[in-house]
């Protein structure tokens, strides 16, 4: 009996693994969209999120848990942003090939320099990462360095097929160069530019544009402004000479608006991710669009 | 100062030279300058060598990872003993009730002290500590504590004592393994502490038919299946001891058996849908008619009147009719022990659509279970409960019973609720549950409980909710208020779907 189970249960397992391409777990829809880039044809991407939504709060939902079950290659932002429920999803899906440590797993804050690790942290402080702050995406350089560690693994999970990954790769890695030098030159321009932010999700995209940031609306990550605070941040923002509120699709509105209503400065929704607005249909259009917000938010009289 | 900081130099290079020296030129005489380079040489070339040695372990250690390949170095942490413990989770919880009823028996049903609804006034409901970890790269364990004041003491209860296969354990993808104490694949709310609960109190069906949860010692196995829809099946193996079960004799006196089906409707809502079996032999199963029986047996008297007006013609149709006139059918099942064939069914579903997609702002989600149970055995009732002592009860054959009824027949019940999350920190929702009870027990009415709710959750890991339940059991109706906190602190585990 047991026999014929272990049987039956080996033959269903042996059956996807015929199958030709690699099949691709991403947590947020810019890895999915490296994942494409990369992959190309040979790959079947699935994320985990839109972008509309914020990747912290997910629930493990079935289907997750099946394509979980089905990866070959998961690819997230790590850092404990996926913590509330990416471990529901291995644990259940219950699939070795993705799990932690395994060739078929990818957190990209294991690969960049991580900003805002907290000295200490307290649930008082909110939804808060002790693993510092997980959204490396918005900082083009990091996007580069996983699309190297993406081939890497794509090459070693499906060897037969290494050489389309590197030459894919290479033509990434080119166009990404030259839009990197456009973008270079456009974040120059928006250097010293005051921002006020919603959530401290923008700190990879101020960082490397070199905006200010003069004041969060989100006193204690994770957890909806309180009036009083919002009365410190308008106190702040009203004489720091911000220029922009920016928030993610995903932030409640209220808020941002509240603010822009009492100061007059525009409240801003950048994509985010791709697909977070539909100018942001891929990783490229994702920062073109993204400058090009701020530089209109700049521009106004 | 300048001759001072030469100083420095000089026996900072000197110094580590000279406590090499002893080591490396213990057999040589008094060092002379010759000695000295010669002993600094050997010592180079002691340094090279090990330096080559390590160099070369590095590229071979390199040569071995390529999984590993690309990782930016961990930043360094202290890795004390602590960073080996496990994740601890406390569950606070609190409540003041009210309720225009004193007793809460249910008719037909009897009610384990794990499902009693909590005193009057200002009590203490549930408290958690929960201990969790990986054991190494095959098993995972955990731990719970259910803390509980009952009757003046405090109560320790050991609700979870588990350990799980990992992932990378050598079972095939989505198999895994569980055994010890658990909180069993049964409907939606068995697996879930009570905690995460959308309720103050649990539903009817679960408070009849498992006393609140089924978490017997035994062992499941789960296997997510291949495919693009969630596929889930499982079964089980258990000891029997635990309600609706209880006195195994064997030890392996139930089994279970499920599955699930899942997907998404749409990109912002998803559904899950179950079937389950759990089957067994009860010993001597007695989980009402303690400590608060005097109660319950007013509560019952009165029933008892009622049903012999009610029901005296189905009576007659039962053979054994004679010794049984003296007492309530109804209290067979609640203070009865049972002895004998167990299966529960149940069918359980849900669907959660989030508008935006973040169901941390607005959320919609609808539940609904039905159990449904069959029983074949023995009811039997202790001395005690006998008004009239039948004259063989005294005979020392070392049961106190004084009467038995055989019963051969279904009880079911269900629950549907709808919970709205209107603002990202409010939510409200309202139930509907309703039990009926086995025919022979003769209560002549279904059982049921309207509750509505109203939560406010501060952060994911603090909750305050106001709950009012109307139990509607015939023609007795209780109104209830319930004001409760659930606060957790510490690791908390991601709840699922």
């Amino acid at each position: 009996m047991r026999m014929a189970l272990a049987g039956a249960l080996a033959a269903a397992l042996l059956a996807p693994a015929a199958e030709a391409q690699v099949r691709v777990l991403a947590c947020e829809p810019e890895w999915a969209a490296l994942a494409a880039e990369i992959g190309g044809d040979d790959v079947i991407v699935h994320s985990a999120t839109h972008g509309g939504q914020d990747a912290h709060h997910i629930r493990a939902r079935p289907s997750l848990i099946a394509k979980a079950r089905g990866a070959d290659l998961l690819f997230c932002s790590g850092a404990g942003l996926e913590a509330g429920w990416l471990p529901l999803l291995l644990e259940r899906g219950a699939r070795r090939i993705v799990q932690p440590g395994q060739p078929g797993h990818i957190m990209a804050a294991d690969h960049v320099e991580v900003l805002e690790r907290p000295e200490a942290v307290d649930r008082s402080m909110g939804d808060i990462h002790p693993e510092g702050n997980p959204h490396v995406h918005l900082d083009p350089r990091n996007i580069a360095v996983l699309a190297e560690v993406l081939a890497s693994r794509l090459a070693h999970i499906d060897p037969d097929r290494a050489a389309a990954y590197r030459q894919r790769l290479a033509s990434f890695r080119a166009r990404w160069a030259a839009a990197m030098e456009g973008w270079r030159k456009r974040a120059e321009a928006l250097r010293g530019m005051k921002v006020a932010v919603h959530h401290k999700a923008w700190v990879y995209l101020v960082g490397w544009t070199g905006l200010e940031r003069v004041a969060a609306l989100e006193r204690v990550s994770g957890v909806p402004p309180t009036a009083s605070h919002l009365a410190d941040v308008l106190e702040a923002v009203r004489g720091s000479g911000a220029r922009a509120i920016l928030r993610a699709p995903y932030d409640p509105e209220d808020a941002s608006e509240w603010l822009s209503g009492r100061t007059g400065i525009p409240a801003v929704e950048l994509p985010f991710t791709v697909g977070g607005r539909p100018e942001a249909g891929d990783l490229f259009s994702l920062f073109d669009s993204t400058l090009g917000l701020l530089e209109e938010t700049r521009d106004r009289p | 100062m300048r001759g001072f900081a030469r100083f420095v130099r000089l026996a900072a290079i000197g110094l580590p030279v000279l406590l090499a020296a002893p080591a490396a030129g213990a057999q040589s005489g008094p060092p002379t300058a010759g000695t000295l380079a010669a002993e600094i040489d050997a010592l180079k070339q002691d340094y090279e060598k090990r330096i080559a040695a390590l160099e070369a372990q590095v590229a071979a250690m390199k040569a071995q990872a390529p999984a590993a390949e690309g990782k930016a170095a961990p930043t360094i942490r202290r890795a004390g003993d602590n960073s080996f413990n496990p994740a601890i989770g406390v569950v606070l919880n609190g409540m003041f009730s009210d309720y225009s009823e004193d007793s809460s028996s249910l008719p037909g049903f009897a009610l384990g002290h794990e499902s009693e609804r909590p005193g009057k006034g200002l009590s203490l409901g549930h408290s958690e500590v929960a201990m969790s970890g990986n054991i190494d790269d095959k098993f995972r364990g955990g731990l719970t504590l259910g803390l509980g004041a009952h009757d003046g003491e405090t109560e320790v209860e050991l609700e979870e004592a588990y350990v799980q296969t990992l992932p990378g354990s050598g079972l095939p993808d989505g198999v895994r393994l569980k055994a010890g104490r658990a909180l069993w694949t049964f409907g939606y709310l068995n697996e879930q502490h009570a905690h995460g609960d959308d309720f103050a109190d649990r539903p009817l069906p679960y408070r009849a038919f498992l006393d609140g949860a089924y978490n017997d010692d035994g062992a499941e196995l789960s296997v997510v299946l291949p495919g693009a829809l969630y596929k889930e099946v499982g079964a089980g193996l258990f000891r029997g001891g635990d309600t609706p079960f209880g006195g195994s004799e064997s030890g392996r006196e139930a089994w279970s058996a499920y599955a699930r089906l899942g997907g998404d409707l749409g990109r912002d809502s998803a559904w899950r849908i179950g079937a389950y079996l759990l089957d067994g032999e009860a010993h001597d199963r007695k989980i009402g008619g303690h400590a608060h029986g005097e109660e319950e047996e007013h509560g019952a008297g009165h029933d008892e009147e009622e049903e012999h007006g009610a029901g005296h013609d189905e009576e007659e149709e039962h053979g054994a009719g004679h010794d049984e006139e003296d007492h309530a059918h109804a209290e067979f099942f609640s203070d009865g022990a049972f002895t004998g064939d167990t299966r529960l069914f149940g069918v359980d579903f849900r669907y959660a659509w989030a508008p935006t997609g973040n169901a941390r702002d607005s959320e919609l989600t609808l539940q609904g279970e039905y159990f449904r149970r069959r029983e074949s055995g023995e009811y039997t009732l202790e001395e005690e409960h006998c008004e009239d002592p039948s004259a063989d009860s005294d005979e020392p054959h070392g049961h106190d019973t004084c009467e038995t009824k055989r019963f051969d027949g279904d009880a079911s019940g269900w629950y549907a609720q709808a919970i709205y999350k209107f603002l990202p920190r409010w939510r409200t929702g309202v139930r509907y549950a309703r039990l009926s009870p086995p025919d022979d027990a003769e209560v002549g009415y279904d059982l049921s409980t309207v509750s509505a709710m109203l939560d406010w959750t501060n952060s994911e890991f603090g909750r305050v909710r106001l709950q009012y339940n109307r139990d509607s059991f015939g023609g007795a109706r209780d109104d209830q208020v319930i004001l409760q906190y659930v606060m957790s602190l510490g690791a908390h585990g991601a709840h699922g779907f």
